[in-house]
């Protein structure tokens, strides 16, 4: 190719890229956020309790199973994410398989939550749903499903309580925060590096400071994980998805839920960073309070993996 | 004595003394701020001139403030202007630790730009087509993205990024003690009051729900 058919191509490629940058701008102009919409799947309010909130969803189809499943997501984050829209939606894909699916969701922590602990979210916020549910449902036991920290959480509680557990099914959840060390891929385990890289006084400090690890703090040490693909969202990215609706939507139906990180609760977020990404106490066994039981019974959780049964 | 300690008709009003007060202290920081601007103005000016990427080397400017600040303290006077002068220093401070972050952040791009201009030179010394912009643009964001998550890995950036949260920390800290001196003199309540309210409310709340836990488990 001569070097003056290279220039055309490259002025051509510009000016189509322009283009379309331009169709984006207009387009998210013409957009507006009631239009973005997630977490849509129909539910209601079962139960208040301080800000957490105890749903459970419409069924969609014929029961298939009886034990009731309850859904935890982290704090870092919102559950909407099992719900971002109709066809990506865990939350659609478990009642069309016939499961009585409820919710607990955290809502939006804020300094008034500085005081809360991960003892609080356990023992207290989703002991009280599980028994709700049961009382709600006639069933002794739940399934607990954790996503990310609700599945820490999960755990927890499960090693806490067992008699109230018939199931627990775990994803994207750490329960080793050291086994980055074991020779994972080189992008992996960034938020472990990072975590540790701080001084147990750095994580009280921010904390004290702000009242709550904070949202927006957190998005920026995630957006670090994939460094390219945050430089390069709103230009590149958009200039694919411009041409499809569906994908445009769906670019900002994530953003949406990205913008969406409430403050993580002040002493939870110590616990958290220190006790778990630090120290790696779920492994290591050597904390106190009520994460002692929690120790002893995650080998528990751990070791009596059973075929699930509903 | 006695003439002095009476109240005037204008003073007598609390309004009318807290503007006295205010303007009093206002005057009296303003005289402050001038004084310690004209003594310290000609060094900053004189430092800035030799080190106009502003008092990286050392941080011995931000140092300097912060051992004035960090003098004894008078019960009545200079305390407003003494958390103001901290926070100027963590300000600097916090320039500092950002220079060195952002010079630690910069170094993958540098090899990026070597990589990427490598793997160009080879496509063309091998007779691959030239790749459209698109094309280029993976390979660039493929080697970058590499680059910089190595550099996230290293002990420097580490610790640049640690250092600059410190920094940060104790920049907004100071700020701060800053807004609770004036939350103080306007009769406000603080963050820090609010904290403490906070705590004794999520304490409380534990202790009712033990006791509901326990005459609940009674009944059974």
């Amino acid at each position: 190719m001569s070097d003056q058919d290279q220039a055309s191509r490259f002025l051509s490629d510009m000016a189509a890229s322009t283009e379309k940058l331009v169709k984006a701008t207009q387009l998210i102009g013409q957009t507006k956020d009631e239009d973005v919409t997630i977490g849509t799947t129909p539910k209601h309010l079962v139960m208040r309790r301080d800000k957490v909130e105890l749903f459970r969803y419409e069924p969609t189809t014929e029961a298939t199973a009886t034990t009731p499943v309850l859904l935890a997501y982290g704090l870092i984050g919102r559950y909407t994410m099992a719900d971002l829209q109709p066809d990506r939606s865990l939350v659609r894909a478990l009642l069309s398989k016939g499961l009585d699916l409820w919710l607990i969701d955290w809502g939006q922590p804020g300094r008034t939550e500085r005081w809360l602990t991960i003892d609080d979210y356990v023992d207290d916020y989703i002991d009280a749903a599980v028994d709700r549910i049961c009382k709600e449902t006639g069933h002794d036991r739940v399934t607990l499903l954790g996503i990310c920290e609700g599945g820490v959480f999960t755990t927890c509680y499960a090693a806490l309580h067992p008699e109230k557990v018939k199931n627990l099914v775990l994803t994207i959840t750490p329960i080793d925060f050291h086994a980055d060390t074991k020779g994972t891929a080189a992008h992996h385990g960034f938020l472990n590096i990072w975590t540790r890289s701080l001084d147990p006084e750095d994580i009280d400090k921010l904390v004290d400071t702000y009242g709550a690890l904070p949202g927006e703090f957190m998005s920026s040490v995630f957006s670090m994980m994939t460094p390219m693909r945050s430089l390069t969202k709103y230009n590149v990215d958009l200039i694919d998805v411009v041409d499809d609706e569906a994908k445009f939507m769906n670019f900002l139906r994530m953003e949406k839920w990205l913008a969406d990180r409430p403050d993580h609760p002040g002493e939870a977020a110590k616990q958290w960073l220190k006790d778990l990404y630090q120290d790696n106490r779920l492994v290591r066994h050597s904390t106190t309070d009520n994460t002692d039981a929690v120790n002893t019974n995650t080998d528990a959780v751990n070791t009596n993996t059973e075929p699930i049964t509903v | 004595m006695g003439d002095k300690s009476e109240p005037t008709p204008a003073s007598a009003s609390p309004t009318a003394q807290w503007a006295e007060m205010w303007q009093t202290f206002a005057e009296s920081s303003k005289q402050m701020a001038d004084a310690w601007s004209g003594s310290m103005g000609p060094f900053m000016l004189g430092r800035l001139m030799e080190k106009p990427a502003g008092f990286t080397a050392g941080n011995e400017m931000s140092e300097a403030i912060e051992k004035m600040a960090q003098g004894p303290r008078l019960a009545d006077v200079w305390d407003i202007d003494r958390k103001m002068a901290l926070v100027f220093g963590a300000w600097m401070e916090m320039r500092q630790k950002l220079s060195v972050y952002n010079a630690v952040t910069s170094a993958p791009w540098n090899e990026a730009s070597k990589r990427f201009v490598d793997a160009m030179s080879a496509m063309a010394s091998e007779g691959k087509p030239v790749p459209n912009w698109r094309e280029a643009f993976a390979k660039w964001s493929e080697i970058s993205n590499e680059e910089l998550i190595r550099n996230q890995r290293t002990d420097s950036f580490l610790q640049a990024q640690k250092e600059l949260l410190q920094a940060g920390l104790k920049l907004r800290n100071r700020q701060d003690d800053v807004a609770e001196a004036a939350s103080a003199m306007f009769g406000l309540p603080s963050r820090k009051d609010f904290d403490d309210v906070t705590r004794q409310l999520t304490e409380l709340r534990r202790e009712v729900r033990a006791l509901s836990r326990r005459a609940n488990a009674k009944k059974q």
